[in-house]
Protein backbone atom coordinates (compact mmCIF):
# COMPACT_ATOMS: atom_id res chain seq x y z
CA UNK A 1 0.00 0.00 0.00
CA UNK A 2 1.62 3.25 -1.12
CA UNK A 3 0.63 6.49 0.56
CA UNK A 4 2.18 9.65 -0.81
CA UNK A 5 2.69 11.41 2.51
CA UNK A 6 4.40 14.35 0.82
CA UNK A 7 1.15 15.01 -0.96
CA UNK A 8 -1.13 14.25 1.99
CA UNK A 9 0.60 16.54 4.50
CA UNK A 10 0.68 20.02 3.06
CA UNK A 11 -0.38 23.62 3.37
CA UNK A 12 -3.56 24.75 1.66
CA UNK A 13 -3.66 28.51 1.92
CA UNK A 14 -3.32 29.31 5.59
CA UNK A 15 -4.11 25.84 6.85
CA UNK A 16 -1.93 22.80 7.41
CA UNK A 17 -3.87 19.72 6.34
CA UNK A 18 -3.54 15.97 6.42
CA UNK A 19 -5.80 14.34 3.81
CA UNK A 20 -7.39 17.80 3.48
CA UNK A 21 -8.44 17.73 7.15
CA UNK A 22 -7.15 20.70 9.19
CA UNK A 23 -4.39 19.73 11.57
CA UNK A 24 -2.10 21.58 13.89
CA UNK A 25 1.36 20.81 15.15
CA UNK A 26 1.80 20.91 18.90
CA UNK A 27 4.76 19.89 20.97
CA UNK A 28 4.93 17.70 24.04
CA UNK A 29 4.92 20.74 26.34
CA UNK A 30 1.39 21.69 25.25
CA UNK A 31 -0.02 18.18 24.94
CA UNK A 32 1.28 17.12 28.32
CA UNK A 33 0.30 20.41 29.97
CA UNK A 34 -3.27 19.91 28.76
CA UNK A 35 -3.29 16.35 30.10
CA UNK A 36 -1.94 17.41 33.49
CA UNK A 37 -4.45 20.26 33.73
CA UNK A 38 -7.37 17.95 32.90
CA UNK A 39 -6.25 15.32 35.40
CA UNK A 40 -5.52 17.82 38.17
CA UNK A 41 -8.69 19.86 37.80
CA UNK A 42 -11.34 17.39 36.68
CA UNK A 43 -9.83 14.06 37.80
CA UNK A 44 -11.48 11.05 36.13
CA UNK A 45 -13.84 13.36 34.22
CA UNK A 46 -10.79 15.08 32.71
CA UNK A 47 -9.30 11.73 31.73
CA UNK A 48 -12.63 10.82 30.12
CA UNK A 49 -12.71 14.13 28.24
CA UNK A 50 -9.26 13.49 26.75
CA UNK A 51 -10.28 9.96 25.73
CA UNK A 52 -13.56 11.11 24.16
CA UNK A 53 -11.90 13.99 22.29
CA UNK A 54 -9.34 11.62 20.75
CA UNK A 55 -12.03 9.04 19.96
CA UNK A 56 -14.41 11.52 18.33
CA UNK A 57 -11.81 13.43 16.31
CA UNK A 58 -10.14 10.25 15.10
CA UNK A 59 -13.45 8.57 14.25
CA UNK A 60 -14.43 11.49 12.00
CA UNK A 61 -11.01 11.83 10.36
CA UNK A 62 -10.28 8.15 9.78
CA UNK A 63 -13.61 7.72 7.99
CA UNK A 64 -12.62 10.49 5.57
CA UNK A 65 -9.17 8.96 5.05
CA UNK A 66 -10.55 5.51 4.29
CA UNK A 67 -13.02 7.03 1.82
CA UNK A 68 -10.04 8.28 -0.13
CA UNK A 69 -8.40 4.85 -0.23
CA UNK A 70 -11.22 2.58 -1.29
CA UNK A 71 -8.69 -0.05 -2.35
CA UNK A 72 -7.92 -0.65 1.31
CA UNK A 73 -10.61 -3.26 1.88
CA UNK A 74 -9.50 -5.88 4.38
CA UNK A 75 -9.58 -5.18 8.10
CA UNK A 76 -5.90 -6.11 8.30
CA UNK A 77 -4.96 -3.51 5.67
CA UNK A 78 -7.09 -0.88 7.42
CA UNK A 79 -5.29 -1.59 10.69
CA UNK A 80 -1.93 -1.26 8.93
CA UNK A 81 -3.07 2.01 7.40
CA UNK A 82 -4.09 3.29 10.86
CA UNK A 83 -0.71 2.30 12.33
CA UNK A 84 1.10 4.17 9.56
CA UNK A 85 -0.99 7.30 10.25
CA UNK A 86 -0.15 7.05 13.96
CA UNK A 87 3.53 6.90 13.11
CA UNK A 88 3.33 9.57 10.45
CA UNK A 89 1.67 12.01 12.83
CA UNK A 90 4.56 11.61 15.27
CA UNK A 91 2.23 9.85 17.71
CA UNK A 92 4.49 6.81 17.97
CA UNK A 93 4.47 3.16 17.01
CA UNK A 94 1.42 0.96 17.46
CA UNK A 95 0.89 -2.71 16.70
CA UNK A 96 -2.57 -4.16 16.13
CA UNK A 97 -1.63 -7.82 16.32
CA UNK A 98 -4.51 -9.36 18.15
CA UNK A 99 -7.71 -7.42 17.66
CA UNK A 100 -11.08 -7.93 15.99
CA UNK A 101 -14.70 -6.77 16.14
CA UNK A 102 -15.05 -8.26 19.63
CA UNK A 103 -11.97 -6.51 21.01
CA UNK A 104 -8.45 -7.71 21.72
CA UNK A 105 -4.99 -6.51 22.72
CA UNK A 106 -2.86 -3.78 21.19
CA UNK A 107 0.75 -2.86 21.92
CA UNK A 108 2.55 0.48 21.63
CA UNK A 109 6.30 0.20 22.18
CA UNK A 110 6.71 3.99 22.04
CA UNK A 111 4.52 7.04 21.77
CA UNK A 112 4.52 10.83 21.89
CA UNK A 113 2.64 11.10 25.18
CA UNK A 114 4.97 8.66 26.95
CA UNK A 115 8.08 10.46 25.67
CA UNK A 116 6.56 13.84 26.52
CA UNK A 117 5.30 12.87 29.98
CA UNK A 118 8.57 11.26 31.01
CA UNK A 119 10.53 14.27 29.74
CA UNK A 120 8.37 16.72 31.71
CA UNK A 121 7.25 14.87 34.81
CA UNK A 122 9.04 11.49 35.05
CA UNK A 123 7.38 8.23 36.08
CA UNK A 124 3.69 7.95 37.01
CA UNK A 125 1.87 5.62 39.35
CA UNK A 126 -1.11 5.16 37.04
CA UNK A 127 -1.39 4.52 33.27
CA UNK A 128 -1.32 7.77 31.31
CA UNK A 129 -1.99 7.07 27.62
CA UNK A 130 -5.56 8.40 27.62
CA UNK A 131 -5.07 9.97 24.20
CA UNK A 132 -3.96 6.69 22.62
CA UNK A 133 -6.84 4.80 24.27
CA UNK A 134 -9.35 7.15 22.66
CA UNK A 135 -7.43 7.12 19.38
CA UNK A 136 -7.62 3.29 19.27
CA UNK A 137 -11.34 3.28 20.06
CA UNK A 138 -12.06 5.73 17.22
CA UNK A 139 -10.05 3.69 14.72
CA UNK A 140 -11.61 0.34 15.60
CA UNK A 141 -15.15 1.74 15.55
CA UNK A 142 -14.59 2.99 12.00
CA UNK A 143 -12.95 -0.23 10.79
CA UNK A 144 -15.73 -2.44 12.15
CA UNK A 145 -18.43 0.08 11.22
CA UNK A 146 -19.57 0.67 14.76
CA UNK A 147 -20.81 3.80 16.53
CA UNK A 148 -18.67 6.02 18.73
CA UNK A 149 -18.61 4.64 22.25
CA UNK A 150 -18.95 1.00 21.19
CA UNK A 151 -15.53 -0.02 22.49
CA UNK A 152 -13.94 0.63 25.84
CA UNK A 153 -10.14 0.71 25.71
CA UNK A 154 -8.20 0.21 28.94
CA UNK A 155 -4.46 0.50 29.38
CA UNK A 156 -3.11 -2.44 31.34
CA UNK A 157 0.61 -1.68 31.06
CA UNK A 158 2.13 1.75 30.56
CA UNK A 159 5.68 2.88 29.91
CA UNK A 160 4.98 5.94 32.05
CA UNK A 161 4.93 3.42 34.94
CA UNK A 162 8.18 1.76 33.92
CA UNK A 163 6.52 -1.09 31.98
CA UNK A 164 8.41 -2.15 28.87
CA UNK A 165 5.53 -1.40 26.51
CA UNK A 166 2.10 0.19 26.67
CA UNK A 167 -0.56 -2.50 26.32
CA UNK A 168 -4.22 -1.85 25.69
CA UNK A 169 -7.18 -4.11 26.32
CA UNK A 170 -10.17 -3.51 24.04
CA UNK A 171 -13.63 -4.66 25.06
CA UNK A 172 -17.16 -4.03 23.95
CA UNK A 173 -18.64 -1.38 26.20
CA UNK A 174 -21.28 -2.69 28.60
CA UNK A 175 -24.73 -2.27 27.06
CA UNK A 176 -23.36 -2.47 23.51
CA UNK A 177 -23.55 -6.28 23.15
CA UNK A 178 -26.18 -7.46 20.71
CA UNK A 179 -27.25 -10.27 23.02
CA UNK B 1 8.31 55.83 22.59
CA UNK B 2 10.05 53.73 19.97
CA UNK B 3 7.76 51.15 18.43
CA UNK B 4 7.71 48.67 15.60
CA UNK B 5 4.97 48.36 12.99
CA UNK B 6 4.89 45.00 11.23
CA UNK B 7 6.44 44.21 7.88
CA UNK B 8 9.99 45.52 7.91
CA UNK B 9 11.88 42.94 9.89
CA UNK B 10 14.64 40.87 8.37
CA UNK B 11 12.97 37.49 8.81
CA UNK B 12 12.35 35.22 5.85
CA UNK B 13 9.14 33.55 7.09
CA UNK B 14 8.77 31.33 4.05
CA UNK B 15 12.17 29.80 4.66
CA UNK B 16 11.25 29.00 8.27
CA UNK B 17 7.88 27.54 7.26
CA UNK B 18 9.49 25.41 4.60
CA UNK B 19 12.03 24.05 7.09
CA UNK B 20 9.25 23.11 9.52
CA UNK B 21 7.08 21.47 6.87
CA UNK B 22 10.06 19.40 5.75
CA UNK B 23 11.28 18.69 9.29
CA UNK B 24 7.82 17.55 10.36
CA UNK B 25 8.04 14.76 7.79
CA UNK B 26 11.01 13.17 9.55
CA UNK B 27 10.32 10.64 12.28
CA UNK B 28 12.75 8.56 14.29
CA UNK B 29 12.37 4.79 14.59
CA UNK B 30 10.05 5.30 17.56
CA UNK B 31 7.60 7.34 15.50
CA UNK B 32 8.55 10.53 17.34
CA UNK B 33 9.22 13.87 15.61
CA UNK B 34 12.08 15.70 17.30
CA UNK B 35 12.23 19.19 15.82
CA UNK B 36 13.40 22.58 17.08
CA UNK B 37 14.27 21.06 20.45
CA UNK B 38 10.77 19.68 21.14
CA UNK B 39 8.79 16.53 20.33
CA UNK B 40 6.19 17.45 17.77
CA UNK B 41 2.85 15.80 17.01
CA UNK B 42 0.51 16.42 14.11
CA UNK B 43 -3.13 16.10 15.00
CA UNK B 44 -6.57 17.30 14.07
CA UNK B 45 -7.61 20.75 15.24
CA UNK B 46 -10.98 19.27 16.22
CA UNK B 47 -9.28 17.35 19.06
CA UNK B 48 -7.86 20.49 20.63
CA UNK B 49 -11.14 22.35 20.21
CA UNK B 50 -13.13 19.58 21.88
CA UNK B 51 -10.67 19.58 24.78
CA UNK B 52 -10.84 23.36 25.30
CA UNK B 53 -14.53 23.98 24.86
CA UNK B 54 -15.75 20.82 26.61
CA UNK B 55 -13.37 21.54 29.47
CA UNK B 56 -15.04 24.91 29.96
CA UNK B 57 -18.52 23.33 29.80
CA UNK B 58 -17.38 20.57 32.15
CA UNK B 59 -16.31 23.17 34.72
CA UNK B 60 -19.85 24.58 34.77
CA UNK B 61 -21.01 28.20 34.55
CA UNK B 62 -19.72 29.18 37.97
CA UNK B 63 -16.19 28.07 37.17
CA UNK B 64 -16.03 28.93 33.46
CA UNK B 65 -13.86 31.99 34.07
CA UNK B 66 -11.44 29.86 36.05
CA UNK B 67 -11.43 27.31 33.23
CA UNK B 68 -10.53 30.00 30.69
CA UNK B 69 -7.70 31.23 32.91
CA UNK B 70 -6.37 27.69 33.27
CA UNK B 71 -6.36 27.16 29.51
CA UNK B 72 -4.55 30.46 28.96
CA UNK B 73 -2.01 29.69 31.70
CA UNK B 74 -1.38 26.20 30.34
CA UNK B 75 -0.69 27.69 26.92
CA UNK B 76 1.47 30.50 28.28
CA UNK B 77 3.59 28.15 30.35
CA UNK B 78 4.01 25.79 27.43
CA UNK B 79 4.64 28.58 24.93
CA UNK B 80 7.34 29.83 27.28
CA UNK B 81 9.05 26.40 27.49
CA UNK B 82 8.45 25.54 23.85
CA UNK B 83 9.84 28.72 22.36
CA UNK B 84 12.70 28.76 24.83
CA UNK B 85 13.58 25.28 23.51
CA UNK B 86 13.03 26.41 19.95
CA UNK B 87 15.41 29.34 20.17
CA UNK B 88 18.08 27.13 21.75
CA UNK B 89 17.77 24.45 19.05
CA UNK B 90 20.35 23.88 16.34
CA UNK B 91 17.65 24.51 13.72
CA UNK B 92 17.04 28.01 15.13
CA UNK B 93 20.76 28.61 15.44
CA UNK B 94 21.39 27.66 11.83
CA UNK B 95 18.26 28.92 10.13
CA UNK B 96 16.76 31.81 12.09
CA UNK B 97 19.58 33.32 14.11
CA UNK B 98 21.44 34.63 11.03
CA UNK B 99 18.30 36.58 10.02
CA UNK B 100 17.97 38.34 13.39
CA UNK B 101 19.22 41.89 13.48
CA UNK B 102 17.76 42.90 16.84
CA UNK B 103 16.33 41.13 19.88
CA UNK B 104 12.87 42.29 18.77
CA UNK B 105 13.24 40.40 15.49
CA UNK B 106 12.78 37.19 17.48
CA UNK B 107 9.05 37.95 17.63
CA UNK B 108 8.84 37.69 13.87
CA UNK B 109 10.79 34.42 14.00
CA UNK B 110 8.39 33.08 16.65
CA UNK B 111 5.38 34.05 14.54
CA UNK B 112 6.81 32.28 11.51
CA UNK B 113 7.17 29.10 13.57
CA UNK B 114 3.62 29.47 14.94
CA UNK B 115 2.27 29.98 11.42
CA UNK B 116 4.11 26.90 10.19
CA UNK B 117 2.61 24.90 13.07
CA UNK B 118 -0.86 25.69 11.70
CA UNK B 119 -1.99 27.74 14.68
CA UNK B 120 -3.69 30.56 12.88
CA UNK B 121 -2.88 31.03 9.25
CA UNK B 122 -1.25 34.34 8.51
CA UNK B 123 -0.02 36.14 11.61
CA UNK B 124 1.24 39.70 11.71
CA UNK B 125 2.74 42.09 14.19
CA UNK B 126 0.70 45.28 14.27
CA UNK B 127 2.83 47.02 16.85
CA UNK B 128 5.71 46.13 19.10
CA UNK B 129 6.88 48.49 21.80
CA UNK B 130 9.97 46.69 23.07
CA UNK B 131 9.66 45.69 26.69
CA UNK B 132 6.11 47.00 26.98
CA UNK B 133 3.52 45.92 24.48
CA UNK B 134 2.88 43.54 21.62
CA UNK B 135 -0.19 43.87 19.43
CA UNK B 136 -0.66 41.17 16.83
CA UNK B 137 -3.26 39.87 14.44
CA UNK B 138 -4.14 36.30 13.47
CA UNK B 139 -6.27 35.71 10.42
CA UNK B 140 -7.44 32.13 10.83
CA UNK B 141 -7.00 30.94 14.37
CA UNK B 142 -8.02 27.27 14.55
CA UNK B 143 -9.61 27.96 17.91
CA UNK B 144 -12.00 30.62 16.61
CA UNK B 145 -12.79 28.65 13.46
CA UNK B 146 -13.47 25.54 15.56
CA UNK B 147 -15.64 27.41 18.06
CA UNK B 148 -17.79 28.91 15.31
CA UNK B 149 -18.24 25.48 13.76
CA UNK B 150 -19.08 23.71 17.02
CA UNK B 151 -20.92 26.33 18.99
CA UNK B 152 -21.76 29.33 16.82
CA UNK B 153 -21.15 33.00 17.58
CA UNK B 154 -19.44 33.70 20.88
CA UNK B 155 -19.88 36.65 23.22
CA UNK B 156 -16.19 36.83 24.15
CA UNK B 157 -12.87 35.88 22.54
CA UNK B 158 -12.21 32.13 22.36
CA UNK B 159 -8.53 31.88 21.41
CA UNK B 160 -7.08 30.79 24.73
CA UNK B 161 -4.01 29.11 23.32
CA UNK B 162 -3.03 32.18 21.30
CA UNK B 163 -3.65 34.50 24.26
CA UNK B 164 -1.19 32.49 26.32
CA UNK B 165 1.23 32.32 23.45
CA UNK B 166 1.49 36.05 22.75
CA UNK B 167 2.16 36.73 26.42
CA UNK B 168 4.79 33.96 26.43
CA UNK B 169 6.61 35.62 23.52
CA UNK B 170 6.91 38.83 25.54
CA UNK B 171 7.93 36.88 28.68
CA UNK B 172 10.78 35.29 26.75
CA UNK B 173 12.03 38.51 25.22
CA UNK B 174 11.50 41.02 28.00
CA UNK B 175 10.88 39.04 31.20
CA UNK B 176 13.54 37.81 33.61
CA UNK B 177 15.94 35.19 32.28
CA UNK B 178 14.46 31.72 31.71
CA UNK B 179 12.91 30.05 33.73
CA UNK B 180 11.96 33.03 35.93
CA UNK B 181 10.20 35.28 33.46
CA UNK B 182 6.98 33.38 32.79
CA UNK B 183 3.76 35.35 33.50
CA UNK B 184 5.57 38.71 33.50
CA UNK B 185 3.14 39.61 30.71
CA UNK B 186 -0.50 38.79 30.15
CA UNK B 187 -2.64 39.19 27.05
CA UNK B 188 -6.17 40.09 26.11
CA UNK B 189 -8.02 39.26 22.91
CA UNK B 190 -9.55 42.43 21.52
CA UNK B 191 -11.12 40.97 18.38
CA UNK B 192 -12.07 37.36 17.66
CA UNK B 193 -13.51 35.62 14.64
CA UNK B 194 -15.64 33.57 17.00
CA UNK B 195 -17.42 36.84 17.88
CA UNK B 196 -17.97 37.64 14.22
CA UNK B 197 -14.89 39.83 13.75
CA UNK B 198 -12.84 39.45 10.57
CA UNK B 199 -9.70 38.35 12.42
CA UNK B 200 -8.41 37.84 15.94
CA UNK B 201 -6.22 40.45 17.65
CA UNK B 202 -4.21 40.21 20.82
CA UNK B 203 -2.45 42.71 23.04
CA UNK B 204 0.16 41.60 25.55
CA UNK B 205 1.27 43.97 28.28
CA UNK B 206 2.98 43.71 31.66
CA UNK B 207 0.83 41.80 34.15
CA UNK B 208 -0.73 44.01 36.80
CA UNK B 209 0.17 41.67 39.70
Amino acid sequence: MFIDWQDKLKRIGNQVVLFDIPITMHCHHYNINLQKMLEDILGSEGVRLMYKAAEESNHTAFKIMLEEYKRIRSDKSKLEFAASIYQHCGLGVISFQDVGPNGGRIISPSNHHVTGWLAKYGLRKTPGCHFTRGWIAGILEVIYDLPIGYFEVREIHCKMMRNTVCEFDVRIQRGQHGD
Amino acid sequence: MFGYKGGNMAIDSLKIMHAIMEGSKIRDEKGIIPLFGVYLSLYFTSYYNIISYDFISGMGKRRSEKAEKLLISAAQECGYSTFHGIRRSWEWEELVQPMLETVDDQIEGFLSVATAFGWGGEMEVIELIPGNRLHFRVHESYESVGYLKRQGIAKVGKCYMLRGLVAAFMDLLYGDAYPNGCFTFSAIETFCRAKGDTSCEFIAEKSST
